[in-house]
């Protein structure tokens, strides 16, 4: 859609999709653009970990620093980054490895949910 | 003794000094003070009267150092430091000069591990305006033009299932050794057993300090104050322009009835600016609760509905 900027496919194992990610833009970024889901995203600016991945295939770039606490030296090495702080040189397979932590446990809804259906499920839009 | 008046400042770690610093200034709209030698930048804001609220520190992580609250008097450090540690907690005091431009500092761990610091003494400067005759606001301020750095919200480990919950713990502490008074909180679980959330007050403000139950203890956010609504929206105008990370667009808290919006700064530390006071917080107003069926109306009011990166992204 009216973006021409050159352009590489950026696979995600978890979800078997695949999306358009500009050489001069994170992957993390390319997906939100597009209002894609499938790499948790929190941040966007290499702090807070939730969207590490491993690259399985592909070349990226490190394009903004990432914080040690998620990603460690040893993990760089072996493929693991923050998907908000590289950028594709290449057509990238990826796996998501970063996850959202859940601030209240899942276990405590469950009685609630019994009597009011808001927690877990969206409203309908009535 | 008179005790803890507000919240101080806080140091936050950032991975990109120039970006961080850009972020400060042009989107917050506050004023590098000083530097250390170590390369720590001293920010404040404009309607602040002391040397500064904000300590960026270079790191290759985010998070949050320590935050730090003043104190009215000097002898309340003396007698605090006897209190923290009749209740079992170490304390150390740091002579003056730690800090530049600040007094001794009596340090400590909450029981959720984070590093809190009270002092008496800081630098003044003066707010940009003056105390005589002032102008309601000064010419040539920068993005929101934030007015303040107004509170923080703690994320502490909470694990039932272990007996684990700093939130309480921390609120027991914070009430009975630090005199702090609970405006609101969450409870969750059978007959809602568990305090998974609170928000405490030392001034008149819904809160000064706030505590939420996380898998570990971490920094959520700092919040900085901003007058009404429309400066909410220009706020969010500002980050827009400067392409910063939104993570939650203007809208209105049913905890606290704040109007806010949440963003991240350039290593991913979430800032908050809002408006609206609220209410008059009050060590006699009842405490409001929230149940957990309702807790999605609590964080963001008009959809009731939880956003992941909110309430499960934090550094």
């Amino acid at each position: 859609m009216l973006d021409f900027r050159p352009k590489v496919s950026v696979f995600v194992e978890q979800t078997g999709e695949a999306f358009q990610c500009a050489l001069d833009e994170s992957l993390l970024r390319g997906m939100l653009r597009l209002g894609r889901r499938g790499i948790p995203a929190g941040c966007v600016n290499g702090g807070c970990g939730v969207c590490k991945v491993r690259i399985v295939s592909g070349e990226v770039h490190q394009i903004g620093p990432i914080s040690r606490e998620h990603v460690s030296a040893e993990e760089e090495a072996a493929g693991y980054t923050l998907a908000c702080r590289v950028a594709p040189k290449s057509p990238v397979r990826l796996q998501v490895v970063g996850k959202m932590e859940k601030p209240f446990q899942k276990g405590f809804a469950r009685a609630a949910d019994r009597d009011s259906h808001r927690v877990n499920e969206p409203r309908t839009g009535t | 003794m008179s005790g803890v008046m507000r919240i101080g400042h806080a140091s936050l770690r950032v991975m990109d000094m120039a970006a961080a610093l850009k972020h400060y200034q042009n989107v917050l709209g506050m004023k590098k003070t000083m530097e250390d030698k170590h390369g720590n930048v001293y920010l404040k804001c404009w309607d602040e009267w002391d040397k500064y609220s904000l300590i960026l520190t270079p790191s290759d992580r985010a998070g949050l150092n320590h935050v730090a609250y003043k104190v009215e008097k000097d002898s309340d450090l003396d007698e605090l430091k006897r209190k923290v540690e009749a209740y079992g907690i170490k304390t150390e005091m740091l002579p003056e000069g730690t800090l530049p431009s600040t007094g001794r500092m009596l340090k400590f761990n909450l029981p959720s591990g984070h590093e809190m610091r009270l002092y008496a003494h800081k630098e003044f400067v003066g707010t940009d305006v003056g105390s005589t005759n002032p102008d309601p606001w000064p010419d040539g301020l920068k993005g929101a033009g934030a007015h303040w750095l107004d509170h923080c919200l703690l994320m502490c480990e909470l694990n039932p299932e272990k007996g684990i919950n700093r939130v309480a713990e921390n609120t027991k502490f914070m009430t009975e050794v630090l005199d702090f008074y609970l405006t609101e909180q969450v409870v969750v679980g059978p007959g809602g057993a568990i305090q998974a959330a609170t928000w405490m007050a030392r001034t008149t403000t819904p809160h000064d300090i706030a505590f939420v139950g996380g898998p570990r203890s971490g920094l959520h956010h700092i919040a900085f104050f901003l007058d009404e609504w429309n400066d909410v929206l220009k706020a969010a105008d500002v980050m827009a322009k400067n392409k910063v990370k939104i993570d939650v667009t203007p809208q209105r808290h049913g905890i606290t009835r704040g109007y806010t919006i949440y963003f991240f700064d350039p290593s991913g530390n979430r800032n908050e600016t809002f408006a609206g006071l609220g209410y008059l917080a009050q060590r006699d107003r009842p405490v409001t609760t929230w149940t957990e069926d309702h807790l999605g109306s609590g964080i963001f009011y008009h959809t009731g509905e939880l956003v992941p990166s909110f309430t499960e992204v934090y550094t």
